[in-house]
């Protein structure tokens, strides 16, 4: 395993965290109110580049840095983001077989991260399951990914190819 | 690595299990300790590595948006100057019917020796970041403690109420709206004076508790703080639909928050009130209220 590859995975992941709050916050770049789910996005984008115990904790790590900079329970998001990673890792041996199978893993892992979320959060006590919308919240996210989809996934090959031929470990 | 079933468990999930353990146990140790304390000290730096980059990039893309925006709102916008244009000319009558009665309120005033509350001491802050999810109600404003903003004050638009300040770092600072479960705000019905709490469900209306209402919520009364934790008398919203409370029972109701928080970029934090102090200046009229009767008799009787 190239450590420059969990490198540019984690900046990748802090770019989304950044872009996430800024140009997908309230007021932007929210189609129907609810923006795309960049960070789950990118944690399935980057399975295809690093193993799959990396994968975990850099799902782990995107997870916790969301719960430190939202207004949830810490450790919701780690949880949920772990989880995706884990699903992620074991299905990215399928992604080869074509499109159709990433855009599927995409919006079912985004609409499903979305409701992990919410079930986590109302377990612990945030009430999530009970906000007026909270299916269109768990729902379009996942249609925003994918839409999202091919351009994350090129510029993350691209990055990751870059760092290939650049300074790979 | 096997598992009692004698299956074999592979390292992956070992350690997937692993992470969700000590995810779990963090968000249990967060909501023991109602995210003060150690998460509180983890969410300042997190926020202070952040600021910096979600300032760089909101600097950058907020024309670009804005201007996309624009041309993809254009269409509407000859519809929407139309009505605008209709609700000036409405509210231009309005104001002047309220310049006739604050000139009334302001004579009655000076006749019964009360005090015109001064505006209160505020710093204008902007918002450059919010939450990283659908489910986050919390905005990030581009003044801190070197602004005089502290933990605890009120932040409001030109519409009301925004929310109230969490976090404080030097130069940003981190509110949670008054749509977030975990605020409350204390609340009084201008219609029947009464007071309550509205609490935030995650998105759309706040809750509305009454206690002790003996009189009933009608569909747009306005609802304003009542002053026990913000200053008082800032508008919160308006009562969704009448409601009633039944004889022994708690008021139920809904309300429409006055501000438009999805669409929320300038605002003021006020940093010239706090509780303690409205509490320490309420004492001190109590004080001077009960001495001066008795001078008063005193002299009198003199």
């Amino acid at each position: 395993m190239s450590r420059s590859r969990v490198v540019v995975s984690l900046l990748a992941v802090l770019m989304a965290i950044v872009l996430q709050t800024t140009v997908f916050a309230p007021g932007r770049i929210q189609p129907l109110g609810v923006a795309p789910a960049l960070v789950t996005l990118v944690v399935i984008a980057v399975s295809t580049q690093v193993e799959a115990e990396y994968l975990l904790l850099i799902g782990f790590t995107a997870g916790v840095l969301m719960d430190l900079i939202g207004s949830g329970t810490i450790g919701l998001w780690a949880m949920t983001l772990t989880a995706v990673a884990y699903v992620a890792g074991r299905l990215k041996r399928r992604f080869p077989d074509g499109p159709v199978y990433i855009a599927g893993t995409v919006f079912g892992l985004t609409v499903a991260s979305q409701f992990l979320y919410v079930v986590l959060g109302t377990l612990f006590g945030q009430g999530t399951i009970t906000e007026p919308g909270v299916f269109r919240k768990v729902l379009l996210p996942g249609v925003w990914n994918l839409i999202l989809t091919v351009p994350v996934f090129w510029l993350l090959g691209k990055a990751f190819k870059t760092k290939r031929s650049g300074w790979a470990v | 690595m096997f598992s009692s079933s004698g299956r074999r468990v592979d390292r992956v999930t070992i350690v997937f299990l692993s992470l969700m353990a000590i995810g779990f146990i963090i968000a249990t140790i967060d909501v023991r300790s109602s995210g003060d304390g150690v998460s509180e000290v983890f969410r300042e730096g997190t926020q202070s590595i952040f600021t910096p980059l979600q300032q760089g990039v909101d600097f950058v893309t907020r024309p670009v948006i804005g201007f996309v925006d624009g041309v993809a709102n254009f269409a509407g916008l000859r519809d929407e100057n139309d009505r605008l244009e209709d609700r000036v000319r409405e509210l231009e009558a309005q104001v002047r019917a309220t310049e006739a009665l604050e000139e009334k309120v302001m004579q009655l005033e000076a006749i019964n020796g009360l005090e015109v509350p001064g505006e209160l001491a505020s710093a204008t802050a902007r918002v450059f970041s919010a939450g990283p999810s659908a489910f986050d109600n919390v905005r990030y404003l581009d003044k801190g403690s070197n602004d005089g903003i502290v933990k605890g004050q009120a932040v409001v638009d030109e519409d009301g109420l925004v929310g109230r300040v969490v976090l404080v770092s030097a130069n940003a600072a981190r509110i949670r709206l008054i749509t977030d479960p975990a605020v409350s705000v204390g609340v009084r019905v201008l219609s029947t004076n009464e007071i309550g709490i509205v609490t935030g469900r995650g998105d759309g209306p706040l809750r509305l508790e009454m206690f002790r209402a003996k009189e009933a919520v009608n569909e747009d009364d306005r609802v304003v703080t009542d002053g026990s934790r913000f200053p008082p008398g800032i508008a919160v919203g308006t009562v969704r639909r009448t409601a009633v409370a039944d004889v022994g029972f708690v008021l139920r109701g809904q309300v429409d928050p006055a501000a438009h928080l999805s669409e929320i970029d300038y605002v003021k934090v006020i940093i010239g009130w706090s509780p303690i102090d409205s509490a320490l200046e309420e004492n001190e009229d109590q004080t001077t209220t009960t001495t001066q009767p008795t001078t008063t008799t005193t002299d009198g009787d003199g």
